[in-house]
């Protein structure tokens, strides 16, 4: 793997951000972002903007999987490289949908938290933890409802159908990091060590960057009634082929025990 | 009858023609975090899947021909130091044109040679890889100036950079490397 340009937030250590067209405000943290929690048009506007390079992110992150790490097995470059067009036709939807609301590139801030610490971790099985079982499977929690929300609270269908588009596809880039987490570490002990140090430091991370409470926002609102949390999404998950097992173990976050395959060799 | 091309010589063109898909997809990877532009980063991502497809498909053909799975041949080594010296280019628009007006014809000369050079018949599952590829990089090139209102349009003349990239490109006249070092 190429050495990699860090930055330091709050005491972590972070690859530095991707490159984005001077018409976007780069944020480091939720303090330095924008956003509302009612349905206005620019709360609408704004949601879709930030989702968008969020998936901007994630093909990023894919991308550079697919240099960083060509000893790769081939099926999972394969996995990734879909993954790659797949977050980018994301990323096109969106972009499209923030176009027809009045939007445009650069309307609010954006952050690139999800590929300054999955792209950090310095093995394929990690940053696959990391951003597809971790990020992604999130994301998956979160999209469960999201549609729903659109249609009712949004009074916006046309988006709501295409978040449901984007959260089938998520479904199956979840799906192909358990199998691939699963199978290597079968293959090898070792890797479990990898993916428990991923999972720690991005642990470390995301406590580190957690606004306090009180935060607010730069159009003050406080952080935590905008934050996107939701419950674990069981069907999706399952789809994804996380075991009944792991899903418990999931409300506890850190499932590595599962991981280990009775009999797996060193 | 004439068979041009005997099953060891067509696993190495496979395999470098399998390399060169592989290096395009790495090196339009490596790009998309690095060029700020949105749109020309989708237009990436876009071609990174088709070039993975291109690879895959002819990784598997590989093992028909007697070579290991996904077998992967360097091509010659001028062709080689004209790849490193394309993926070098920073610029977006020199990017976008190494891409797809510097490196994609490259790669179709590549094909149309087997093309000419194999045997139809018996060479059939890789005349059909070969045909495929060659319509779905006319699918890329023609994506350069049709996909997204957003995407630069090429210069009028040549940057240095893009000018030197195509140069040490054309100057090659048979990428596949059959000697032996080469396996």
């Amino acid at each position: 793997m190429e050495p990699f340009e860090t930055k330091v937030v709050r005491g972590v250590t972070l690859r530095k951000d991707p490159a984005r067209e001077p018409c976007f405000t780069v944020a480091d943290t939720d303090d330095q972002m924008i956003s509302w929690p009612d349905w206005s048009d620019q709360s609408k506007r704004e949601r879709i903007h930030r989702h968008m390079n969020n998936e901007m992110t994630t093909t990023e992150v894919a991308a550079q999987c697919l240099c960083d790490f060509p000893d790769a097995p081939w099926e999972l470059r394969m996995e990734l490289a879909r993954q790659v067009w797949d977050e980018s036709r994301h990323v096109m939807g969106l972009y499209r949908r923030l176009k027809e609301l009045g939007g445009h590139k650069g309307e609010f801030p954006v952050a690139n938290f999800e590929w300054t610490v999955s792209s950090y971790v310095d093995s394929a099985i990690g940053r696959i933890t990391v951003m597809n079982r971790t990020f992604e499977a999130g994301t998956m929690d979160v999209m469960a409802s999201l549609p729903d929300g659109w249609r009712e609270e949004g009074k916006d269908p046309q988006t709501a159908e295409l978040l449901d588009a984007i959260a089938a596809d998520e479904i199956h880039h979840v799906r192909f990091a358990n199998h691939w987490v699963h199978r290597l570490c079968a293959e090898n002990k070792r890797n479990l060590l990898k993916v428990a140090q991923a999972v720690r430091y991005l642990d470390v991370a995301q406590k580190a960057l957690s606004p306090a409470p009180g935060t607010t926002n730069l159009v003050g609102v406080a952080v935590e009634n905008v934050a996107m949390s939701a419950p674990i999404n069981v069907a999706d998950r399952q789809l994804a082929d996380f075991t009944d097992d792991e899903i418990s173990v999931l409300l506890k976050k850190h499932d590595l025990e599962s991981l280990v395959a009775p009999g797996a060799g060193a | 009858m004439s068979i041009k091309l005997n099953v060891k010589q067509r696993a190495n063109t496979v395999g470098t023609l399998r390399f060169v898909s592989v290096f395009l997809m790495e090196t339009l990877a490596r790009w998309i975090p690095t060029t700020p532009e949105m749109e020309v980063k989708m237009l990436l991502s876009r071609q990174v899947w088709r070039m993975a497809q291109q690879a895959d498909r002819l990784g598997r053909r590989g093992r028909e021909l007697r070579a290991p799975l996904h077998y992967s041949r360097p091509p010659q080594q001028d062709f080689q130091s004209a790849l490193k010296q394309l993926a070098a280019v920073t610029d977006t628009i020199d990017r976008i044109d190494a891409f797809h007006d510097v490196a994609l014809p490259a790669l179709a000369a590549g094909y149309k040679r087997y093309l000419a050079e194999t045997d139809r018949l018996t060479d059939e599952p890789t005349v059909m890889i070969c045909e495929q590829a060659l319509a779905e990089i006319e699918t890329m090139r023609r994506e350069r100036n049709e996909w997204g209102s957003e995407i630069p349009k090429a210069r009028a003349t040549d940057s240095s950079a893009l000018k030197a990239a195509r140069q040490a490109v054309a100057g090659v006249k048979d990428i596949v490397d059959h000697s032996e070092q080469a396996a």
